[in-house]
């Protein structure tokens, strides 16, 4: 591989592990507070990218208008999840695993007669190349970057300097002693369906430009998001961000050396040997 | 009760029991059923969708004229049409259904993949294939009543000798393609004959159908400086991605499709300047012979919009309505057997099925194949060749 194909390929793989994060984020943000797996992660993604599809590409508005509203409207469909099916099975993980399986399934066999059956595409935000320590990257992709990049910072100003991230971290280590303390824990569950939900749309509404756009679009990050909260550690924000950056490099840099699937290969193995010796993965602990 | 009211009751209640089964049964006899299987959602539904449609339409206009004339009986023709969303297991379900629940004898499937899951099935049962597929031995003698109804990479890649004689300047070849029994086959079938016309072998990479970032599969193939990409069975979706991305990193050079992909869809993805210059075959918005615009004007009337993928997409129901005319038979045997000598007429002229000094059996569709070049966002005719073989 020469100097020029690794620096583009490490820049295409920050560009990669950005999303993976986002979209990591928000399941190891529930898993930890709530130990369920959100399979509805993926449907929310592409939810996400539909919402800009129709908010900015068919409706006109501005794109970064259309992207706080796509992550305020499922921000508020994930706070109604979190009150409609996770509350009313009284936090049950298993009856609220198989009721978000279901939900998934819903949107995404809903997602062809109400977005029609061929892929849509949303028009680029950022236009043209630039030349980035002598190689070219679409603006596009270098934007994802600093707008992920400032979500990631966002979310852990509110989890370690606001009373309601005091909150969130005490439901994760304790959460009858949090009760006690009175934190209301059912508002505090919301609020993490909530912000899983809008990181799961940020993350769809970013590559919704990039890719094209169908129901069934999620599936793959999904996939990628589960893979980097077992890497970073069940229930871990640093683990997420350095597990996705890290599949984000290896989904780039070893599929532009060796192919598309030895990458997809490496992934799997990696996290194999790393569980070997360190099964709670890269940050994560035991329960004691 | 007086009795004429006794007899009416009677006589609806006698009617309400039989009606299940005497007319019922008359009517079903009427009818021939065709099978689809075919991606009518997901990525590959740019093909499935006129698939359905020019079948649907062509039997609609045999319907009016009072039907199919079989041995003097006329019979109506229906679709029967489930969507395999390009997903194998899907497929082999629908096969099943259309075969199993439906009792389909006559099927016209999209997708090599999903065509060679359903060998089984359609031998074991006797059943018409018209397939619109690429894989490799999917045309062979072990497949006595599968009759390919598109042209395939053996007869396509003969567009290559036209490229060599017209643009001379293009050297290095890369190709790109799904990574299954249809891209194995496709590339292989490719890549061997443009060899053997002096081109050079650049890069040759394959993708999961469900990749949509192909940067890093692109970087590879860049890396090694082509003059052209083909991007051959790769479906409408994938390749407006390849084509976007590649622009982006900053390829200049030409793209080729010798399978077929609707151009309009591609540019809607990869912008429409960026799809200036790509070589497609079976795709052609202008200039369009009468035949075809009075198919256009056919089929936007009944769909409300144009899909040019429609035109080469009617062969399975002109090849079926014309072999059973010659047959003069419901039996798929027979039907087989005229398929193999019937001549036709398609849109874009005489067709008939052959291709055994290739293939050791005559189950390949033959006509005058179109090519175009993208024209100022426009599919244009640039050529029609007629294959390599007969």
């Amino acid at each position: 591989m020469t100097p020029d194909l690794l620096i583009q390929s490490t820049i295409i793989g920050l560009s990669i592990g950005s999303i993976y994060i986002l979209m990591a984020l928000g399941l190891t943000l529930m898993f930890g507070m709530m130990h369920i797996i959100n399979f509805a992660h993926g449907a929310i993604y592409m939810l996400g990218a539909f919402a800009i599809y129709y908010i900015f590409s068919q409706w006109g508005a501005p794109y970064f208008a259309a992207f706080v509203l796509a992550m305020l409207l499922l921000g508020t469909f994930g706070y109604l999840v979190e009150r409609s099916i996770y509350r009313a099975v009284k936090g049950g993980i298993e009856p609220t695993l198989v009721a978000l399986l279901a939900l998934t399934t819903f949107l995404q066999a809903a997602g062809y007669p109400v977005f029609g059956q061929l892929d849509k595409h949303v028009p680029p935000v950022f236009h043209g190349t630039r030349n980035v320590l002598g190689v070219m990257i679409s603006v596009e992709r270098l934007m994802i970057i600093p707008m992920a990049g400032a979500l990631v910072v966002g979310l852990n100003l509110f989890i370690n300097k606001t009373k309601m991230g005091a909150a969130m971290r005490a439901i994760e280590q304790d959460k009858e002693a949090a009760a006690l303390q009175g934190v209301n824990v059912h508002v505090v569950n919301g609020l993490a369906f909530a912000i899983g939900f809008a990181l799961a749309a940020a993350s769809g509404a970013l590559m919704a430009p990039i890719f094209k756009l169908d129901p069934m679009m999620g599936e793959q990050p999904l996939l990628k998001a589960f893979i980097i909260i077992i890497l970073g550690g069940l229930g871990s924000i640093p683990g997420a961000i350095l597990g996705g950056l890290m599949l984000g490099l290896i989904d780039s840099i070893v599929a532009t050396a060796l192919g598309a699937e030895p990458a997809f290969l490496l992934s799997f193995v990696f996290i194999i040997l790393l569980l070997l010796f360190k099964p709670t993965g890269l940050f994560g602990y035991a329960p004691p | 009760m007086k009795p004429w009211r006794s007899v009416t009751w009677t006589t609806l209640l006698a009617a309400a029991v039989l009606m299940p089964w005497s007319p019922g049964t008359a009517v079903a006899a009427d009818i021939i059923k065709f099978g689809i299987s075919t991606p009518l959602s997901g990525p590959a539904a740019p093909w499935g969708i006129p698939h359905k449609n020019a079948t649907e339409l062509i039997f609609d206009e045999i319907n009016s004229q009072g039907g199919l004339e079989i041995g003097g009986k006329k019979y109506k023709l229906e679709v029967v049409a489930y969507d395999h969303k390009y997903v194998i297991a899907e497929g082999v379900a629908t096969v099943n259904r259309l075969i199993a629940k439906d009792g389909v004898k006559y099927i016209s499937v999209l997708g090599g993949a999903v065509v060679k899951a359903n060998e089984e099935p359609v031998n074991e049962n006797g059943v018409l294939n018209l397939p619109l597929a690429y894989a490799e031995g999917l045309v062979s003698p072990k497949n006595p009543l599968t009759f390919h109804s598109f042209p395939s990479p053996p007869e396509t890649t003969t567009f290559w000798k036209w490229i060599k004689e017209h643009h001379p300047q293009i050297k290095r070849v890369a190709t790109i393609s799904p990574n299954d029994d249809t891209g194995w086959w496709s590339i292989k079938v490719e890549t061997t004959f443009v060899e053997k016309l002096g081109y050079q072998i650049a890069g040759k990479e394959f993708f999961e159908r469900s990749m949509t970032d192909f940067n890093p599969v692109l970087l590879r193939i860049l890396a090694q400086k082509p003059d052209i990409i083909s991007v051959l069975a790769s479906p409408a979706g994938s390749v407006g991605l390849i084509i976007k991305q590649a622009r982006e990193l900053g390829f200049k050079g030409r793209f080729i499709h010798i399978g077929q992909v609707d151009t309009s869809v591609v540019a809607n993805i990869a912008g429409k300047a960026n799809v200036e210059g790509t070589w497609v075959h079976g795709y052609v918005q202008t200039p369009l012979p009468e035949k075809v615009k009075s198919w256009q004007a056919r089929y936007t009337k009944k769909y409300g919009e144009w899909n040019a993928t429609s035109i080469d997409f009617t062969n399975p129901a002109f090849a079926f309505v014309a072999a059973v005319k010659k047959a003069q038979s419901l039996d798929p045997k027979k039907i087989g057997e005229a398929m193999r000598t019937v001549e036709f007429d398609n849109l874009w002229g005489k067709a008939h099925f052959g291709g055994k000094d290739y293939y050791g059996v005559g189950n390949q569709i033959i006509y005058p194949m179109p090519f175009s070049e993208v024209k100022d966002g426009v599919a244009t005719l640039v050529v029609q060749l007629s294959p390599p073989h007969n």
